[in-house]
């Protein structure tokens, strides 16, 4: 029974990627996203120096029943999929333990993001108790003098202490969400990304994940050398010394949690990255902001205030949207756009040979398996083929 | 400026042989990746290169052997891969079927006793059962031998045993100095002036059986220049054909006009470069204009046996012509030309034969001819056109995969 549910979930990521990459190929809505960012506001307690977001949509907050519609709905979709609440700052809303309860009871899968600063002893055991998957930490510094001047006076000691709270709330609980950091590289912490890694392990951190800084959030084209976080010539250069000690690290002792290849991020500073190295999926990703906009990548797509969001994702202006983005030719290299697992057809169906050869299953199921694939890639064939003519 | 035929890809010094007459594995060198080959496999392309060869080392010791041979076939060129057989199992065939390789070549060296003395022990038999999984998945397979002091005797063997095992050409080549870093070594392999004609005559025997066996190999006068080049004489010349039509590659990227002056005239890397650029490049141009002032020792390498130019069909056809004017008696003229077209017939199918199985069956080669004769260097091919095509060829590939992993359950 545990073999052939293990055979089910190869068959379902074949399945996923295949969708996937077909949407990417043809422009066709075939899959429904894998990361589903909701920005409950835009409301902030700081106002962190490379992130402008706290000036864009200030007015505007998404309502709890319209958050629960959203559930309602997603929760009915047959696919593997997460949501993110991030803001502004999500704990500065009074009903987002409200959301967390509706969520799992829907079982719908919760990361949150956040910087830490309203996280007491209270509010951490809150957070473990509420059923959430993931809850991140952002951490832009080893020191205090970097973080801080990132950030406000005092963020770095909040966040660190935001962490402890978290971490003896889950030994105490005995269970809970993990507990992750983020860190966005940038002109000013590049000679501390490593030291991070010793700083979040001796706070009992179970993951790390680092991306590059978006320049300017309104505009995540702009990747201009020139603006103020933008590592230059030298700073590259400790760049390149940082990430062989964290591959270094990471191959020895997994923890941090590698999207692409980290030597990507060398080239993305020096402006050399081309389309061919990293591609974004239009598919994978998209962000519900404070208004009720569905956007991926700065374009709009629908609202979810006058139709579904399945509907939104089918728009006009989603494919037109997503056809540019096909075409962007100025990687940003973020975390939220990644499955490099749905980039190449032989990978896909390479890797589904080679895990249900692995696996410890009788051959009429493993033929049934393969069989079933074949179906599936014969439809996508005839798929294709309808969509040129 | 002639077009690029054929890139010649060292795509690895690692190699899982110790041979007698090669020391290449020994040197270590950073390898190229797979996205950074496939880049130079597109440049061969938009020069209007007919055919890859992947050599080495031993090339099926690269994982992504087979995805680039894929790539270039994707790019609409032959794939050829030289190895020495013995890692060709069943898995490896199925694999290169998969991949929709044109040519498979496998070097046999003479009866097991002399293989295994110049390859290693077990290699024969290895090579043998290579050839073998090759003919059950109808892959073209070819047999290559290096002539030297000490297999000169067992080459009609060698021919035999390539009828036997389904291969359609043996192509013979004299041993040549530069797979060996130490010069010295030279004469263990070379012949003394009283072997010559022995060696003359085991040749000679082996033209014949090749005619007997259908079996095409390097033009006769190569083949009879053979004896002479091992006991130590050099074939001066100016006019090399290898230079201006074939392109070598070393495992690290570098770029040089040809093997035999590899070591001293690199005209390019391809991580700096890319092939495109190298290719039409100023300096490659004064190198190549510089080895042809001074001229060249002339290596006899088999696959430039192309500048042995009248073993050629047309070439001959013109000499005969040029004959028979001469003769009064129309009578006699029109019985020679008969007899002649009808050998020319047999030979040039065989000759034709030779000289595709760098790249393919003949109906390929003629159409990649037809469309070599109106390209344009640069501009002579371009990319597929269509994005889908690609797509439904992979896809084709893959469900081929998927099948044959469920008959291999």
């Amino acid at each position: 029974m545990q073999e052939s549910k293990e055979l089910t979930t190869y068959f379902r990521d074949f399945e996923t990627n295949l969708a996937y990459y077909f949407s990417e190929k043809l422009n066709r809505l075939l899959a429904k996203p894998r990361w589903i960012y909701i920005s409950l506001s835009h409301q902030c307690t700081y106002n962190c120096q490379m992130c402008g977001v706290v000036n864009i949509l200030k007015d505007y907050q998404i309502s709890t029943p319209e958050v629960k519609k959203i559930f309602d709905e997603i929760s009915e979709w047959d696919w593997d999929f997460t949501v993110v609440i991030t803001g502004g700052e999500p704990f500065l809303r009074r009903d987002i333990f409200e959301i967390f309860k509706y969520a799992k009871e829907k079982a719908i899968g919760i990361e949150v993001v956040s910087n830490g600063a309203l996280i007491d002893p209270p509010m951490a055991e809150k957070i473990i108790r509420s059923g959430i998957d993931n809850i991140a930490v952002s951490l832009d510094g080893a020191k205090e003098g970097t973080h801080d001047l990132i950030r406000e006076k005092g963020a770095f000691r909040k966040a660190v202490q935001a962490i402890k709270n978290l971490s003896e709330a889950k030994k105490k609980n005995g269970s809970g969400p993990q507990l992750s950091v983020w860190t966005t590289i940038m002109k000013e912490n590049i000679g501390e990304l490593f030291d991070i890694i010793g700083l979040s392990r001796s706070l009992s951190v179970e993951c790390l994940v680092y991306h590059p800084v978006i320049v300017a959030q309104e505009d995540m084209q702009n990747t201009s050398p020139h603006a103020r976080f933008w590592p230059g010539t030298k700073d590259v250069e400790t760049l390149i010394e940082q990430i062989r000690m964290i591959s270094d690290y990471q191959k020895k002792n997994g923890f941090i949690a590698f999207l692409h290849d980290p030597f990507l991020w060398v080239k993305h500073f020096r402006g050399e990255l081309t389309r061919g190295e990293w591609k974004c999926n239009p598919f994978v990703f998209i962000n519900i902001g404070p208004d009720g906009e569905v956007r991926s990548c700065g374009a709009s797509f629908g609202n979810t205030k006058n139709m579904s969001l399945g509907e939104c994702l089918d728009t006009k202006e989603a494919s037109q949207a997503r056809k540019m983005m096909r075409e962007c030719l100025k990687p940003c290299l973020q975390t939220c756009w990644a499955n490099p697992d749905a980039d190449s057809l032989s990978g896909i169906v390479d890797s589904l040979i080679q895990r249900v050869r692995n696996s410890r299953v009788d051959k009429g199921d493993k033929k049934r398996i393969l069989s079933a694939a074949l179906a599936k890639l014969a439809f996508y064939e005839e798929m294709s083929k309808e969509c040129q003519t | 400026m002639p077009n690029l035929k054929e890139v010649i890809i060292s795509i690895t010094s690692r190699c899982n042989l110790k041979c007698r007459m090669c020391d290449i594995p020994s040197g270590k060198i950073d390898e190229l990746s797979t996205s950074q080959w496939e880049n130079v496999i597109k440049d061969a392309c938009r020069l209007g290169a007919q055919t890859v060869v992947f050599s080495g080392g031993e090339p099926l010791l690269r994982e992504d052997i087979f995805e680039l041979i894929s790539f270039t076939k994707k790019n609409g060129m032959s794939a050829c891969v030289t190895s020495n057989g013995t890692l060709i199992d069943d898995r490896t065939a199925g694999r290169l079927y998969d991949s929709g390789v044109n040519v498979v070549n496998i070097s046999l060296e003479g009866k097991k006793a002399t293989h295994d003395f110049l390859r290693g022990k077990g290699g024969f038999d290895k090579a043998i059962a290579g050839l073998k999984e090759l003919k059950k998945y109808k892959i073209e397979s070819t047999v290559a031998a290096t002539v030297s002091k000490y297999n000169y005797a067992d080459l009609p063997y060698v021919l035999e045993l390539a009828k036997e095992n389904g291969a359609t050409t043996v192509r013979l080549q004299p041993f040549n100095v530069i797979f060996l870093r130490d010069p010295g070594c030279r004469k263990e392999f070379l012949i003394n002036k009283a072997e010559i004609a022995v060696a003359g005559e085991a040749l000679e025997n082996f033209v014949e059986l090749s005619k007997k066996h259908k079996i095409s190999t390097n033009p006769s006068s190569y083949l009879h220049k053979i004896p002479e080049y091992l006991s130590g004489r050099e074939f001066f010349t100016r006019q090399c054909g290898a230079l201006w039509y074939s392109c070598p590659i070393n495992p690290n990227g570098d770029v040089f006009p040809c093997w035999i002056e590899a070591k001293n005239r690199l005209i390019g890397n391809v991580k700096e470069k890319s092939l495109y650029e190298i290719w039409l490049s100023e300096r490659r141009l004064k190198a190549i204009r510089d080895i042809m002032k001074k001229g060249c020792k002339g290596c006899l390498m088999s696959c430039y046996d192309e500048a042995f130019g009248d073993e050629l069909p047309a070439a001959r056809v013109f000499g005969k012509i040029k004959k028979f004017k001469k003769l009064a008696d129309s009578r006699k003229v029109i019985n020679k030309t008969r007899q002649f077209l009808k050998g020319a017939l047999v030979r040039s199918r065989l000759r034709y034969r030779f000289y595709s199985s760098y790249g393919g069956s003949w109906q390929v080669v003629l159409k990649r001819k037809l469309r070599g004769m109106f390209a344009k260097a640069g501009s002579s091919r371009k990319y597929p056109q269509d994005k889908n095509a690609s797509l439904f060829s992979e896809i084709s590939c893959l469900r081929k995969k998927i099948e044959r992993e469920m008959r291999l359950l």
